[in-house]
C-alpha cells in the first residue's frame, strides 16, 4: 500500500523502522551513527553570470543549484512620526552591526550602515520539480531560509549602498532532482556556499551620488568578507539543519525512510559567531517544528480485526476500542501529540554544542574551495 | 515592455505615503508602553459557535488595554487583535481524490485587506501561507486523524485586525515579523476552540502562547516578557509554541532571532503564556457546550451540522 503521502512503506515496514530507530543505540537503515551526516559533493562559482553560485549533490542523488544575483535599486525614503527621515538612521530592531566585522578600512563604513537595511531587500525563490510554487513545502522552505538569513541582521545592512540606493539580492534555488528526502538541509547548505562565494562590484562613487561601480571583477569584494588568517573569526551565512526524534533517540540528518516514522522533526538554523578568544561557537537563529510525514501514514490492522487471518468481524465501536487499547504497540499507528520540551532542548544542544553536528557540517563546508 | 508615453506614469521606484501627525497629540509621538506586568497576558475574549453554517467556528479578540485617548485623531495608538475561525468538515473527499487513510487537514490563514496598516491583497501572500503551514503543524498533532479515513477538513482563519510588527511612529515597516508570531499563537488558540465546536476528536486542547526577549528600559539589558505587543517593545527574539497541557507536549514551535543563552527560558515562558490562554479556551468551550444544550430542546430539532450534539464514544 502506497498511501496518499507517497511514502512507499507498508505499516509493517514502518513499525520495523520505528522499532529499530528507537533502540539504544538506534539502528539506522543506512548504518550511520545517530549524528553522522550523509556524504556530499560540492562545488562553488559554477555559474559565470551570477554574483555567486554553488552546487551540492547528496549521496542519495538529490542535487541543488543556487545562483545569487544582485541588482541596484532605488530606496524609498520614509518620514517617521517624529519628523525624522527614515533613511537617515533610525536604528533597526535587529542587533545588526554591533559586533563588527574585522576589516580595517571598511570599519567606519560598516558602522555607518548598521541598522539601515530592510528585510524586503532579500528575495529567496525556490523551484522544486513537480510542485507548484504555492505548495506548502516551497513556501515553508523559503520562509525558513529567509528568516535565518535575516536573523543576524548583518546581511541586510551590507546591501545598503547609500541613502538613495541599495542592492536587492535574489537568491534563486533550483532543486534539480526529485525531493527524495526532505530537501531543507540540502538547499540551506547550497545557499550557504553560494553566499560565501558571492562577490559584489566595488563602489567608485561617493556618498549619495548615483552609484557607479568598478567594472574590474578583480577589485570586487566578498559579500561575506573573508579574512586571510584564521577562518574561525570569519562571519558566515547560517545553515539550517534537520533533526528528528524517535522515542528517546535524537537523529541528525534523517533520510526519507527515517522521516516516515519520526515522532517530531525540528529545523534549526545556526550561524557561527566568534567568542573574544577566537573560538567558534554556534548560535541559534531560528527554530521551527516541521510537520512529520509520519502523521499521514496509514495505521496497521491488528490481527484480531483481520478477518482473513482468523480475526472476528467486530462492530465499528468495538474495533475502535481495540485499536485504542493497542496504542500502537503491536501494529503501526501514526504518532499523536507533540514533543516534550526536554527533547527539543536536547535537539538544540546536539546541533549547537562544541563538536556537535553544526560544527562538523560547517567545518566540512569550509573545506570546499571557493 | 515599452513604457506607455501617452499617460503620466507613476515613478518607477515607488513612493511612500506621508504620515501626518500633530504636535498637540503628544501621545501619538511616544511609543506605547507596557502597562501590564512582564508575566501578564492581555485579556482575551473567545466565543465558539458564531457561524451557524460552518460545522465549527470561534471568534477571538484581544481588546486594547485602555480606551483610545479622545484626541480626535484617526490614527489608533494600538492595535487590537480580532480573529475569526471556521471549520468545515470532516466531510468526504471528492471522488477523484486519491485514497487517504487519515483525515486530510488544510488550513488557510488570510488577513483581511483592512487588517493592518499596510493594505493586504486578496490573494494570500507568502507570509500568510507560511502562517497556514505553521497552523497545520500545530493542529495535525492534536487531531486523531486515523478515525476519519477518506475525509477532509478545512480550517479557515480570517484575521480582521492584525498585530503590528512594530511601532508605527518609526515611520516604516521595519518588519521582523514579530506581529506575525503573536498572530500565530492566537490563531492556534482560536482554531482549537473551533475544532472542539466542530466535534472533531483531539488528543487534548491545544493552546498557543508567545514570549519575547526584549530590550529593557532605556535600551539596557534584556528581559523576557509574555505575550508581547510588538509596538511596545524592541524585540530581539521571540518564540511561539502550541502546547498540550495535559500531555506536557509541544506540537509546534517557532523561534526567531538571536536569543543567545536564554533559548530555554524563552520556550518555558511561551509555554506559560499558552497555559494562561488555555484557561480562557477551556471556559469558552464549556460555555459553548452549555449554550448548545439549552438551544436544542427549545427548537425541538437537532442543531445544524451533523453529529454536533451527538456523543462519540471516546476510549483510550
Amino acid at each position: 500500500m502506497a498511501p496518499y503521502t507517497n511514502i512507499p512503506l507498508s505499516p509493517a515496514e514502518l513499525s520495523y523502522l520505528h522499532n529499530s530507530l528507537s533502540q539504544n543505540p538506534p539502528i539506522r537503515p543506512d548504518g550511520r551513527s545517530p549524528t553522522q551526516f550523509r556524504p556530499l559533493v560540492a562545488e562553488t562559482d559554477i555559474l559565470p553570470s551570477t554574483n555567486g553560485s554553488a552546487r551540492i549533490c547528496f549521496a542519495d542523488g538529490t542535487e541543488a543549484v543556487v545562483g545569487v544575483k544582485a541588482e541596484v535599486e532605488q530606496s524609498r525614503t520614509f518620514v517617521s512620526a517624529t519628523g525624522e527621515v527614515g533613511a537617515e538612521g533610525v536604528l533597526g530592531l535587529g542587533a545588526g552591526g554591533v559586533g563588527d566585522v574585522d576589516m580595517d578600512e571598511e570599519d567606519d563604513e560598516q558602522t555607518s550602515r548598521a541598522g539601515k537595511g530592510e528585510e524586503t531587500w532579500l528575495e529567496v525563490a525556490i523551484e522544486i520539480p513537480g510542485m507548484r510554487d504555492d505548495d506548502a513545502l516551497p513556501v515553508f522552505l523559503s520562509a525558513m531560509l529567509t528568516e535565518a538569513l535575516l536573523a543576524d541582521g548583518e546581511l541586510k545592512d551590507r546591501l545598503w549602498i547609500n541613502r538613495r540606493f541599495h542592492w536587492r539580492l535574489y537568491i534563486d534555488i533550483l532543486l534539480l532532482s526529485q525531493p527524495f528526502s526532505y530537501p531543507l538541509p540540502l538547499l540551506s547548505l547550497t545557499t550557504h556556499l553560494a553566499l560565501l562565494s558571492t562577490r559584489m562590484p566595488a563602489l567608485l562613487s561617493e556618498k549619495d551620488e548615483d552609484p557607479l561601480f568598478n567594472d574590474d571583477w578583480e577589485a570586487s569584494h566578498f559579500l561575506y568578507p573573508q579574512s586571510e588568517g584564521r577562518s574561525e573569526s570569519q562571519r558566515k551565512p547560517p545553515v539550517t539543519l534537520l533533526v528528528m526524534s524517535v522515542g528517546e533517540n535524537i537523529i541528525a540528518d534523517p533520510s526519507r525512510e527515517e522521516l516516515a516514522v519520526a515522532d517530531a522533526v525540528v529545523a534549526i538554523s545556526v550561524a557561527p559567531s566568534s567568542t573574544p578568544d577566537n573560538e567558534m561557537v554556534l548560535k541559534t537563529l531560528a527554530l521551527r517544528t516541521v510537520d512529520p510525514p509520519s502523521r499521514l501514514t496509514g495505521a496497521g490492522v491488528p490481527t484480531a480485526l483481520n478477518t482473513t487471518a482468523g480475526g472476528t468481524s467486530l462492530t465499528a465501536a468495538e474495533a475502535l476500542v481495540l485499536r485504542e487499547k493497542d496504542q500502537g504497540q503491536t501494529v503501526w499507528r501514526p504518532p499523536r501529540g507533540g514533543v516534550k520540551r526536554a527533547v527539543i532542548t536536547r535537539m538544540i544542544k546536539l546541533v549547537t554544542e562544541q563538536g556537535g553536528v553544526g560544527q562538523e557540517v560547517l567545518e566540512g563546508l569550509a573545506g570546499v574551495e571557493t | 515592455m515599452q513604457a506607455d508615453r501617452r499617460r503620466i506614469n507613476a515613478p518607477a521606484g515607488g513612493t511612500a505615503p506621508p504620515t501626518f501627525t500633530f504636535a498637540d497629540h503628544p501621545d501619538l509621538l511616544r511609543r506605547p508602553t507596557r502597562t501590564r506586568k512582564p508575566d501578564e497576558h492581555r485579556k482575551i475574549f473567545l466565543r465558539t459557535g458564531i457561524v451557524p453554517s460552518a460545522s465549527g467556528s470561534a471568534y477571538y479578540e484581544v481588546p486594547p488595554a485602555k480606551p483610545a485617548p479622545s484626541t480626535g485623531s484617526l490614527v489608533p495608538t494600538s492595535s487590537s487583535l480580532k480573529i475569526t475561525c471556521t471549520v468545515h468538515g470532516p466531510r468526504p473527499l471528492p471522488r477523484n481524490a486519491a485514497f487517504s487513510p487519515n483525515l486530510l487537514l488544510s488550513t488557510h490563514v488570510k488577513f483581511a485587506p483592512f487588517a493592518t496598516r499596510q493594505r493586504r491583497g486578496y490573494v494570500r501572500d507568502a507570509s500568510e501561507r507560511d502562517l497556514g503551514v505553521h497552523l497545520e503543524t500545530a493542529l495535525r498533532g492534536v487531531i486523531i486523524g486515523d478515525r476519519w479515513p477518506k475525509s477532509g477538513c478545512e480550517v479557515v482563519i480570517t484575521v480582521l485586525e492584525g498585530e503590528e510588527d512594530g511601532w508605527f511612529g518609526e515611520g516604516r515597516e521595519k518588519g521582523g515579523g514579530w506581529g506575525m508570531m503573536s498572530v500565530l499563537a492566537e490563531c492556534i488558540t482560536v482554531a482549537s476552540a473551533a475544532l472542539v465546536d466542530a466535534g472533531i476528536d483531539c488528543v487534548d486542547l491545544v493552546s498557543g502562547g508567545t514570549a519575547a526577549l526584549v530590550k529593557g528600559e532605556g535600551g539596557e539589558g534584556e528581559a523576557v516578557v509574555l505575550d508581547p505587543a510588538p509596538a511596545e517593545h524592541e524585540v530581539t527574539a521571540a518564540c511561539v509554541v502550541a502546547y498540550l497541557q495535559s500531555r506536557d507536549e509541544i506540537t509546534e514551535m517557532w523561534m526567531k532571532g538571536d536569543a543567545g543563552d536564554s533559548t530555554e527560558g524563552l520556550m518555558d515562558q511561551a509555554v506559560r503564556a499558552a497555559v494562561m490562554s488555555r484557561t480562557v479556551l477551556v471556559e469558552a468551550v464549556k460555555e459553548g457546550l452549555k449554550v448548545g444544550g439549552d438551544v436544542q430542546p427549545v427548537n425541538g430539532a437537532p442543531k445544524g451540522g451533523e453529529g454536533k450534539g451527538k456523543d462519540v464514544d471516546m476510549t483510550g
